[in-house]
């Protein structure tokens, strides 16, 4: 990260320090549209209509993605947690996939269990696969919540806390096993 | 207005997911954006950003071999015109403090959180092609001004001197 405390408090009040330049970017709009150009641009609502429809006409096609997505990560817990590593790399990139993409296509909750389960692999490092436990859980969850889209958010937040308990617990007897 | 800028730009986009690839290029072509080009890692990016030029990029950040904080880097390194300027949003997972300031400490021009939605894209979308923020350029950071708000500080002001690309 750069330091900026060591350079703000150089030279005098009304001089500009040669080493720092600010430059005006033309807006592209400005350079595009030339004198077409009005200022300010605003958000359209129908061509927002029409973005949200492109996304719900992708969500039937991404609901089954995720089931097929769901069905490989079944199969490679156990190599994964064997110490296969490369079971681990693909592991980890299809529920990273999951966390950023199922929440736009009308999954949150898959998203959101996806989400803890990438933080405890990113947390935890190569510890994180010494146990299957936490891995199977969350992908019952995951399977719930797409057998279930419209299931009590309450019901489906309590999951989350307890998945969140029990990396709190893995984590911490892994510990205390040194 | 909306529509025509739209129709006028040329936008690279660069993620490791096809899905994420294809709901952005999706998107772009509802916004009316004629021409999208898409790459699966950094280095693919680097070669068509070259070929094409693009007016703004979007970018991920986690991808192999080359990554997107590496791909902007490269980007912001590109000196003697407006190409090294170019407008980088950077769409990510990982929404951690530290990746945060990463990205800003590269010179992101914007940074988007997964799952996007459609209002939070097209608004970063204006935000970059309407609404430019001035860029700053020191020997250890090439971006947007990293100041968004106007706040008292202590120390010399040095915004007023400003040049024109």
């Amino acid at each position: 990260m750069t330091d900026r405390s060591k350079k703000s408090h150089t030279g005098s009040k009304n001089e500009t320090p040669p080493e720092v330049r600010f430059v005006r970017v033309p807006s592209i709009a400005e350079r595009k549209l030339g004198t077409d150009y009005v200022a300010p641009m605003r958000l359209d609502p129908r061509v927002l209509d029409q973005m949200q429809t492109t996304i719900k006409g992708l969500e039937a096609r991404y609901g089954d993605a995720l089931r097929e997505q769901l069905g490989t990560l079944l199969t490679l817990v156990e190599p994964a947690c064997g110490g296969d590593t490369e079971a681990r790399g693909r592991l980890y990139a299809i529920v990273h996939d999951m966390r950023g993409l199922a929440g736009t296509f009308g999954h949150p909750m898959v998203g959101r269990f996806a989400n803890s389960l990438c933080g405890y692999i990113e947390n935890a490092g190569a510890r994180a696969w010494q146990d299957d436990t936490v891995f199977h859980f969350h992908l019952d969850a995951i399977r719930e919540a797409l057998e279930s889209p419209g299931a009590d958010p309450a019901i489906t937040l309590e999951t989350l806390n307890a998945l969140q308990k029990l990396i709190a617990a893995s984590t911490s007897a892994r510990r205390h096993q040194g | 207005m909306t529509q025509s800028i739209f129709k006028k730009l040329t936008v690279l986009v660069v993620d490791d997911s096809a899905y994420m690839r294809h709901l952005l290029m999706t998107l772009l072509k509802a916004l009316g954006v004629a021409n999208v080009h898409v790459a699966a890692e950094g280095a693919e990016a680097w070669e068509l950003f070259r070929r094409h030029e693009p007016d703004i990029v979007i970018t991920d950040a986690a991808m192999l071999p080359v990554d997107g904080f590496v791909f902007a880097e490269r980007l912001r390194n590109i000196t003697g015109g407006a190409l090294g300027m170019v407008p980088i949003i950077m769409i990510s997972g990982h929404t951690d403090l530290a990746s945060i300031e990463r990205a800003r400490d590269i010179g992101i021009t914007e940074f988007l959180s997964k799952p996007i939605s459609a209002r939070s894209l097209y608004q970063r979308l204006i935000q970059v092609i309407d609404r430019p923020r001035q860029f700053v350029e020191t020997p250890t950071y090439r971006g947007p001004d990293r100041r968004r708000r106007n706040q008292p500080f202590d120390g010399i002001d040095r915004r007023g001197v400003v040049a024109l690309l």
